[in-house]
């Protein structure tokens, strides 16, 4: 996974969200479909995608889906 | 379905060669999953935990509603979760886990930690959804949120003994209040607990302590009837973590997102029991899966079965399979091979566990395997969707999933070794309980088997059933037969005039309605007993006797039986002032046969649906009447033995 258009492929392979790239910086009460309980799968996805261990607390703080995404790439 | 096509692409472009995860990804873009949800099963009969919580998530972006919608006779299942943690990743596990067996989760999740309101207040949203299966999911943090820093394990002792009775307690309310099943759990006891205690007196203490408190959770299920309680300990050995301390922390989710999986999967087969869908009938196949080698190029000396490595594998899966024979279990082989040499091994072989008398049934010939399973189905009188088929042949395993798609089918490969944690995976024949029936099952199927060959020896069936003796009691269920005639609601499929499946609270407390009654047919005849074979369900409403239900276990089908009750019915609606008998007959999937049940025994139709599962789709009842003016005979060639009371013409 290395940009905001795989991460958003993730997020829709994983989660079956019909989202695309301009949802990324909408609040996630606005994505369609989106719960909180989805931060907790997309964790999961994210560590096996990048390989490492993400920043649980940054990640459950995220509002966007490019937060998120952010919380993933960074190192 | 096409499983078999490795390497292709998740774009979508090709959806009908997709595999797993993908094609339900793909027909959830495409608007299709709730119409193929019938092919969901097979697409997860393989996947691995991941790619399972995956399957998951996406099926559970459907509406239950929608899937109804298009294949409303899939039964669904209502589960309700409830617990002390955070519990996410449960609705989506169960929506693949109940997927896997065909089945249809309608979910409702409690309010976070909400477990004491939620099973104590019988006005709660719990119980409005009237849960088939009610979840409380207890974890190490319902005893350690309450214990303060410093702690002793004294300390832990007096909090679990509150909570137990907390427990015992709501579990009681949920018996007085609802119908379903109460799932329990014991607690896991991490590492990250007891070594918080440095000397190991008081470790020991602690782990003593908690298991006497698991031991008491465990045998409340042996109290209470609609209660079962999962020993997670079991789970967690296999090697799944207990716990996740990040999620622990961060989202108060107590137990691991794998052991949650797990749990489902245990739940899966719950509701595969309640729903009627327990297998009947393990087939095994024989070279590769009971013994190692080919028998027919390495003949009887050459295959391997005990007194080497291998061999001692083997005969340990042996074993795995005797004892699971043991509990009501059939047991097939079917092998390619020629039928002597099968025998000689299955009667001589110094090696075998399993023996000739273990099976009801040995196929051994070179017919494709799909027909030999087929046709013992029909032999045993049980449907293809009955069978678990076990073999070591991936060629074999794919022609029969792909003929046979109802079979459920176990891979075993070449490392014997492994064959019975994948025989035990999937608890195909797990249920809730077990009756002295079960006990005797192959012994009875035996015997039937002994009654087929004796019947090969008459010119007509009159004949055949004259001398059969058949001998038939019908009389007011008692305590005891309970839980048989619980099971036989929720195991027999074929004559099942309603399909109306009761637990052994709800044949009870219809036992007790003075306006109802539950009789239990019992037979016999020369080649053995029968036991309880059957049973009728009447309520009296005024002058009109309705039979709500009426269900005869497959075994005991065409001999008369089934007409000598009706009739015997008849006679006790009339000789206590009965004006008429109504009987609602409900078309499923599996009950056609006995569609004509009632118009062929002098009742004539009155109204409902059209009492055809295959033209409507749906599962309309249509309504028979019988006036009760001219009653039929009971077959000359058996005794019936009517225990209604003295009440019988």
């Amino acid at each position: 996974m290395t940009t905001i258009d795989d991460f958003i492929t993730l997020v829709r392979d994983e989660l079956g969200l019909e989202v695309t790239p301009a949802d990324a910086d909408r609040s996630l009460d606005e994505v369609a479909g989106w719960d909180s309980v989805h931060l907790l799968a997309l964790a999961g996805a994210l560590e096996r995608a990048t390989g490492r261990g993400l920043v649980l607390p940054d990640l459950l703080e995220a509002r966007s889906l490019a937060g998120i995404y952010q919380v993933a790439v960074a190192t | 379905m096409r499983m078999n096509t490795a390497g292709t692409g998740a774009d979508g472009s090709d959806p009908d060669r997709l595999m797993g995860a993908e094609q339900i990804s793909a027909w959830l873009r495409a608007g299709r999953l709730a119409a193929r949800y019938p092919e969901v099963p097979g697409l997860l009969a393989d996947l691995d935990a991941t790619a399972l919580a995956r399957a998951g998530r996406l099926l559970a972006r459907l509406d239950p509603d929608e899937v109804a919608r298009h294949h409303p006779g899939i039964p669904s299942v209502t589960v309700a979760i409830t617990g002390h943690g955070t519990l996410a990743p449960l609705v989506p596990a169960l929506t693949a886990e109940l997927a896997r067996h065909g089945l249809l989760l309608r979910p409702f999740s409690g309010d976070f930690d909400g477990y004491v309101f939620d099973l104590s207040d019988p006005g709660s949203a719990l119980y409005a959804v009237d849960p088939d299966i009610a979840l409380c999911v207890l974890d190490p943090a319902v005893v350690f949120d309450e214990v303060a820093v410093p702690w002793r394990p004294e300390d832990v002792e007096r909090v679990l003994a509150g909570k137990l009775r907390l427990i015992e307690w709501l579990a009681e309310r949920f018996a007085a209040v609802a119908r379903g099943t109460l799932v329990l759990n014991t607690l896991p006891l991490p590492s990250l607990l007891t070594s918080q205690l440095t000397d190991h007196r008081s470790r020991a203490r602690l782990g003593a302590a908690w298991r006497e408190a698991g031991a008491a959770l465990l045998r409340l299920s042996a109290a209470q009837e609609s209660l079962v309680t999962l020993d997670l300990d079991a789970l967690v050995a296999e090697g799944v973590p207990a716990t996740d301390s990040r999620m622990d922390l961060y989202a108060r989710m107590h137990l691991s997102a794998g052991l949650l999986g797990r749990y489902a999967r245990e739940i899966g087969h719950l509701a595969r029991d309640l729903t009627g869908r327990t297998k009947k009938c393990l087939v095994v196949d024989l070279d590769g899966t009971l013994w190692g080698g080919v028998l027919g190029d390495d003949g009887r000396e050459g295959i391997e079965v005990g007194e080497s490595h291998r061999g001692e594998a083997f005969r340990a899966f042996q074993r795995t399979v005797k004892q699971i024979g043991s509990q009501g279990v059939l047991l097939a082989a079917v092998s390619k091979n020629d039928p002597e040499p099968v025998r000689e091994v299955l009667r001589e072989h110094p090696g075998m566990v399993l023996r000739e008398d273990d099976f009801v049934r040995v196929v051994a010939n070179w017919r494709p395997k799909h027909d030999n399973l087929a046709e013992l189905a029909d032999d045993l009188n049980i449907g293809v969707d009955s069978l678990v088929f076990a073999d070591d042949s991936a060629f074999e395993r794919g022609l029969v999933r792909r003929e046979l798609p109802g079979v459920a089918v176990v891979a075993l490969d070449g490392e014997p070794a492994l064959h019975a944690e994948r025989l035990l995976a999937d608890g195909w024949f797990d249920s809730r309980d077990l009756t002295a029936d079960d006990r005797a099952r192959a012994a009875r199927y035996r015997e039937e088997l002994a009654r087929r060959d004796f019947l090969d020896t008459f010119d007509s069936l009159e004949g055949y059933l004259a001398e059969l003796d058949v001998r038939v009691r019908l009389e007011p269920v008692t305590e005891a037969q309970v839980p048989r005639v619980s099971q036989l609601t929720l195991r027999t499929n074929q004559f099942n005039l309603t399909t109306r499946r009761l637990q052994p609270a709800d044949v009870r407390a219809l036992a007790a309605d003075p306006d109802a009654s539950v009789l239990a047919i019992h037979s016999a005849d020369r080649f053995g007993d029968n036991g309880l074979v059957g049973a009728v369900f009447l309520r009296r409403d005024g002058a009109v006797l309705h039979i709500d239900n009426f269900l005869l276990s497959c075994r005991v089908f065409s001999r008369g039986i089934e007409q000598a009750c009706l009739t015997a019915v008849l006679r006790h609606g009339a000789a206590t002032g009965a004006k008429a008998v109504l009987a609602p007959y409900r078309p499923t999937a599996r009950n056609g046969k006995v569609r004509d049940f009632y118009p062929r025994h002098g009742f004539s139709r009155v109204g409902g649906g059209s009492g055809d599962a295959e033209e409507t789709g749906g599962t309309e009842a249509a309504e028979f009447r019988h006036d009760l003016r001219s009653i039929a005979a009971p077959p000359a060639h058996l005794r019936l033995i009517d225990g209604l009371g003295g009440e019988t013409q």
